[in-house]
């Protein structure tokens, strides 16, 4: 595959990519189809900013964002089954049933683990540690600014955090099982090692005091927002949209099985950090996963990290020691 | 080993018809599409196909099922394909209810466990709070409508209870979905394996 020249990068030369917006597929159907789906995901972002702006406070809580993101979620199964991106992708029960136990997980099992050691814990202690009232003129900001903040700054460790994942190998192994899935679908996100998942979780958007509703509106952001990168839709995302938020275009670059095509597109939400550090390839694919294709179960997925490190360390220690006897064979370079 | 009702969890048997005229060989070259995909080991002996899968892709037509033999039986006039299939996944899914009700205890557990050593602890301590100072909106915000910013010194009058640092309810609400999910699946994927079957027993093999 000959693929094309992006910066000093071949993006396509292992898998196909469609590089550029020229050649991407585009809604079919009649005109209130491409109208639906052409204006969905900004009608939806402001529907959520309209809502958390103006709920009244006995309305402006956590439990309600969890009721508001679970019939989210249905309504976006229910537009992966009318207008598919790729049949290929599309959700089966087995697939569902799989994805559910990944976000089951992060619910109870990461979620109790975290309370100890993540970034809950972690902004306790810093908090702790400085005098927190002298950022206090943040919360005096208006609410959106706060809340574009909040995206923001999260964002920015996500990516870096993403970033450092492809780039260094220990850092990779936790990360790798995410990339075996081979379609993407609404709840995708999930589906990884939890070692990684509670990793990516450490955000240092937290750190700073907001105001709680800053931090409903700059979820809702997200929720609205980032949740685009792995599903399984066709939308005509307008111009603007595309060139300031993450889409499931540009994630389905980063699944891609082209090794080089793996290595952009690291944001969650703005896809906007991605074109200032020099990341960002706008595109799609529809091939994607490691190892040509291979499936990951649920139990490699748990073990990966720690049988890959395991094995790697002794390799390496073996070249350093051994006298040279590292007869393990290596994975590909993985950053 | 048998497990005649218990295996009825994982296990699904059924049938659907055959054109009689046809010789097994013909038939199972007619499922060839919906088997021979990666990872999928088959054997044929006579009237009898078995296959086993590896790991299948998410886009394999039988990734549920991951074993399970074919057999053509005679029947009245005519003849059937009579399957028998196994489904991991429908086993794992059966059972996942019962992880999540593990997490459940587990939270219950370490809760009870945790506000025990608190309350050895409070017992020492005073309880100090310093009045927090009470947030402001931006005046942008006071225009537009935003509702102001709750008194958070003002909370405290309902005595709320202290329902400990996690809580059970998810793996609850887990539990009972992934009960909903198996028994969607235990009707769904039978029934989608028959249309499958049908679908392919009815398309002669496109030659080459």
């Amino acid at each position: 595959m000959a693929g094309v020249q992006v910066g000093k990068r071949i993006i396509g030369a292992d898998a196909p990519v469609i590089v550029g917006w020229e050649n991407i597929g585009r809604v079919q159907g009649g005109p209130i189809k491409q109208f639906v789906f052409t204006y969905f995901q900004p009608a939806m972002l402001f529907a959520a900013i309209l809502f958390w702006y103006y709920a009244p406070n006995w309305l402006a809580v956590a439990s309600t964002a969890i009721a508001i993101r679970l019939g989210w979620t249905i309504l976006l199964l229910v537009l992966e089954w009318v207008n598919p991106r790729y049949s290929n992708w599309q959700l089966t029960w087995k697939e569902f049933a799989s994805d559910a136990f990944y976000v089951g997980l992060g619910m109870t099992f990461i979620g109790m683990v975290d309370s100890y050691i993540g970034d809950g814990a972690i902004i306790g202690a810093v908090r702790g540690a400085f005098d927190w009232e002298k950022f206090s003129w943040f919360t005096g900001l208006p609410l959106l600014v706060q809340a574009l903040l909040i995206s923001m700054i999260f964002d920015f460790g996500q990516y870096w955090m993403h970033r450092a994942m492809h780039n260094w190998h220990p850092l990779w192994l936790t990360h790798a099982p995410h990339h075996y899935i081979t379609q993407l679908n609404v709840q995708k996100g999930a589906v990884g090692n939890p070692v990684e998942l509670f990793l990516i979780g450490l955000g240092i958007g937290g750190l700073f005091d907001f105001l709680p509703r800053a931090f409903l509106l700059a979820g809702a952001i997200g929720m609205t927002v980032g949740v685009y990168q792995h599903i399984n839709v066709r939308f005509n995302t307008p111009r603007w949209w595309r060139f300031l938020f993450n889409t499931t275009e540009h994630h389905s670059v980063h699944h891609s099985q082209d090794y080089q095509a793996t290595r952009s597109n690291y944001s969650g939400t703005w896809i906007i950090w991605d074109r200032i550090f020099g990341t960002c390839v706008d595109g799609e694919a529809e091939v994607l996963g490691m190892e040509g294709g291979r499936r990951m179960d649920i139990g490699e997925t748990m073990v990966f990290p720690f049988r890959e490190g395991w094995r790697d360390a002794k390799a390496v220690l073996a070249r350093r020691f051994g006298g040279g006897k590292a007869s393990q064979t290596q994975l590909e370079p993985a950053e | 080993m048998t497990l005649p009702i218990i295996d009825r969890i994982w296990r699904v048997r059924g049938e659907v018809p055959v054109d009689s005229s046809l010789s097994p060989k013909e038939v199972f070259a007619r499922l060839d599409p919906l088997l021979r995909t990666g990872g999928t080991a088959l054997a044929v002996e006579g009237e009898t196909l078995s296959y086993a899968k590896r790991n299948p892709a998410a886009q394999d037509k039988l990734a549920t099922f991951n074993r399970g033999t074919f057999r053509i039986e005679p029947a009245g006039a005519g003849a059937v394909l009579h399957f028998d299939l196994f489904s991991n996944a429908l086993l794992l899914c059966f059972l996942a209810p019962l992880l999540f009700l593990g997490f459940a205890q587990a939270a219950i557990t370490i809760n009870a466990w945790e506000a025990a050593a608190e309350a050895s602890e409070k017992s020492e301590k005073k309880d100090e709070e310093k009045p927090k100072p009470v947030r402001k909106l931006n005046p942008v915000d006071e225009f537009l409508g935003a509702p102001a910013p709750e008194d958070p010194n003002k909370k405290k009058d309902k005595d709320d209870k202290d329902e400990g640092r996690h809580s059970p309810d998810e793996a609850y609400v887990l539990a009972g979905l992934f009960f909903v999910i198996y028994l969607v699946g235990r009707w769904l994927e039978p029934w989608l394996v028959r249309r499958r079957l049908r679908a392919a027993l009815a398309n002669p093999p496109i030659p080459g």
